[in-house]
């Protein structure tokens, strides 16, 4: 009988492992042999191996710097990542308490979780639009500035603003998943520690966080993974620019592909994120020590 | 102090909702105002005249329409193709008794989720290609469905998880099969779950732009994110036009986040992984 069920479940996973292999694990292998390979769209019949020759180009490219492209790829991350979290927990923990019209309320706050990357660049870069853009309006009416600035235009500000909208689209993230982790921490254990005279720091600090520590490791975890792979917004507000102030590597591999066709390089910057991405995963949890967090 | 905090809470709730609705409120705004009035100064924060000259525009220039109905044939048909196969694999994976089995599954629903998407992109194509399948709405679907299927498993396996053994155990001994077990008892015990995986998945399907980018080349085949970004380098396409398109565009998401938030969230916070 329990033979038999093994059978009858291992028969039920067949589809979705054909269709996983057909169209992830196939195309991941070949993506990763491509990276080894000479291979452009324009010269498909010359395709051949040529060991790290891709790898040599894309460290060596004189379209821009690597180490800048680095550099962006690490500010990207981690400041979206800060601001994403705090936010995001500065929320929860105003939902946390029931209150009238939270349903609506977290509806209307929680919506542009569901939104595109790539049209969200689109509204925010008309926001930012230096010309007609509502925000420099809005700056000038409250003489914060003195002249219209080039958000997007300016490498000095354009790195600054691309980050302002993925902070806003990823604040209702953090907030779904950290409110809903807020609601397994027991109310007579707050109130008990409120009785004992611990404020609302201390109360944050000595039970809020460390009972959704397995759930603050895994959102922020998955979410520094997520960002690293994310290059809708950019690719939508500046594509990267203006002087590769704002390419990082997501961006950079997009370019390769869809600009460049070239299929060889463009893999290389892939096989980069992913080493990357192994290593700083297997880190992260091996510094947190919480694997079974995410098997179950 | 009491009050105080309270005040504040209010005003904080205020400014969270207020950042996350400005932007929305300013594309519709954009949208309805005529070029005139968008290329001039002072910038009016509400809009002189309501005309929908932009979203008749939208669809002269373009066959806005026809992208939108493959948007939405492609967003069904992939969001319910993953709901099936996950149904099934998310079972499978709950119900595997051997520890090592169930772990060498999971990982291997893991993995999907750490490769960067855009890795298969050049893959798929050449693939496509192989067997002249390029530029098909078909082949686009099945990739779609093959890459929510990890997400929608795993978050499948967690609800599945909390149905009890001896229901289906008790059912079996009743007469029914294996099959039958789980379309009399799991499905409907599992409805919210598996509403959640469907807008999940809808919403995820729906904002896809670069795979679609990569597979795609024909106009008539276009989803709405291939539209929008060939409308950026489009001749005559104003901010009022693209605002029009991106406010289509957002349509159908925002209805289903509207009426789904609830498994949406529920999924998320199950799955907990992508998103």
């Amino acid at each position: 009988m329990h033979k038999e069920n093994h059978r009858f479940l291992f028969l039920i996973l067949i589809p979705a492992f054909i269709l996983l292999a057909l169209f992830i694990y196939f195309p991941i292998f070949k993506g990763i042999l491509i990276a080894f390979q000479k291979y452009s769209f324009y010269d498909l019949s010359n395709i051949h191996f040529n060991g790290l020759d891709n790898f040599r180009a894309v460290f060596t490219d004189s379209n821009y710097r690597f180490a800048q492209i680095i550099f962006n790829t690490i500010v990207w991350v981690f400041v979206s990542l800060f601001f994403q979290f705090i936010l995001g927990f500065i929320l929860a923990l105003l939902m946390r308490k029931p209150f009238k019209g939270r349903g609506i309320y977290s509806g209307l706050v929680f919506y542009p979780w569901a939104l595109s990357g790539f049209a969200i660049g689109l509204i925010w870069a008309w926001i930012f639009n230096g010309q007609f853009g509502v925000l420099n309006d809005i700056l000038l009416k409250m003489n914060l500035i003195e002249s219209n600035i080039g958000f997007l235009s300016n490498p000095k500000f354009a790195m600054a603003s691309v980050i302002v909208v993925n902070i806003w689209y990823g604040v209702p993230f953090f907030a779904i998943m950290l409110l809903a982790a807020l609601q397994s921490v027991p109310e007579e254990l707050m109130e008990a520690a409120k009785i004992d005279g611990a404020g609302p720091i201390k109360r944050l600090f000595s039970i809020i966080i460390p009972y959704i520590k397995p759930t603050i490791i895994s959102t922020t975890l998955l979410r520094t993974m997520w960002i690293m792979n994310f290059p809708d917004i950019i690719y939508a507000m500046t594509n990267g620019g203006p002087s590769n102030s704002t390419n990082i590597l997501a961006t950079q591999m997009i370019n390769k592909i869809l600009k460049f066709y070239d299929y060889g390089q463009g893999s290389a910057i892939g096989v980069i994120i992913m080493f990357i991405l192994f290593t700083y995963a297997i880190g992260y949890l091996k510094f947190t020590s919480r694997k079974e967090d995410f098997m179950l | 102090m009491k009050t105080f905090l309270k005040i504040g809470k209010f005003v904080l709730l205020a400014l969270f909702l207020f950042m996350a609705i400005a932007p929305l409120y300013w594309v519709i705004v954009t949208s309805l105002k005529g070029d005139r009035e968008i290329y001039s100064y002072p910038i009016k924060y509400w809009p002189q005249s309501f005309n929908l000259d932009n979203y008749k525009y939208l669809f002269q220039i373009s066959n806005f329409g026809i992208y939108f109905r493959n948007s939405i044939i492609v967003s069904l048909v992939a969001s319910f193709g993953a709901l099936i196969t996950s149904t099934f694999s998310g079972y499978a994976l709950s119900r595997f008794r051997r520890k090592r089995t169930k772990a060498l599954f999971l990982l291997a629903m893991y993995f999907t989720q750490i490769i960067p998407t855009y890795m298969i992109m050049a893959p798929l194509f050449t693939i496509f290609a192989g067997v002249q399948q390029t530029d098909s709405l078909m082949a686009l679907t099945m990739v779609y469905i093959s890459v929510m299927i990890a997400f929608s498993t795993i978050m499948g396996k967690s609800f599945f998880d909390r149905i009890p053994i001896a229901l289906e155990e008790a059912a079996m001994i009743d007469g029914c099969t294996k099959t039958q077990t789980i379309f009399k008892i799991i499905i409907p015990l599992s409805l919210p779950g598996l509403a959640a995986i469907f807008s999940f998945a809808f919403v995820n399907i729906w904002n896809e732009l670069f795979l679609a980018v990569m597979l795609l080349n024909s106009d008539s085949k276009m989803t709405i994110p291939v539209a929008l970004n060939s409308f950026i380098s489009k001749a005559g396409v104003s901010w009022g036009v693209l605002s029009a398109g991106i406010v289509v565009a957002l349509l159908p998401t925002m209805i289903v986040f509207a009426f789904a938030q609830k498994y949406i969230i529920l999924g998320l916070t199950a799955g907990a992984v992508k998103g």
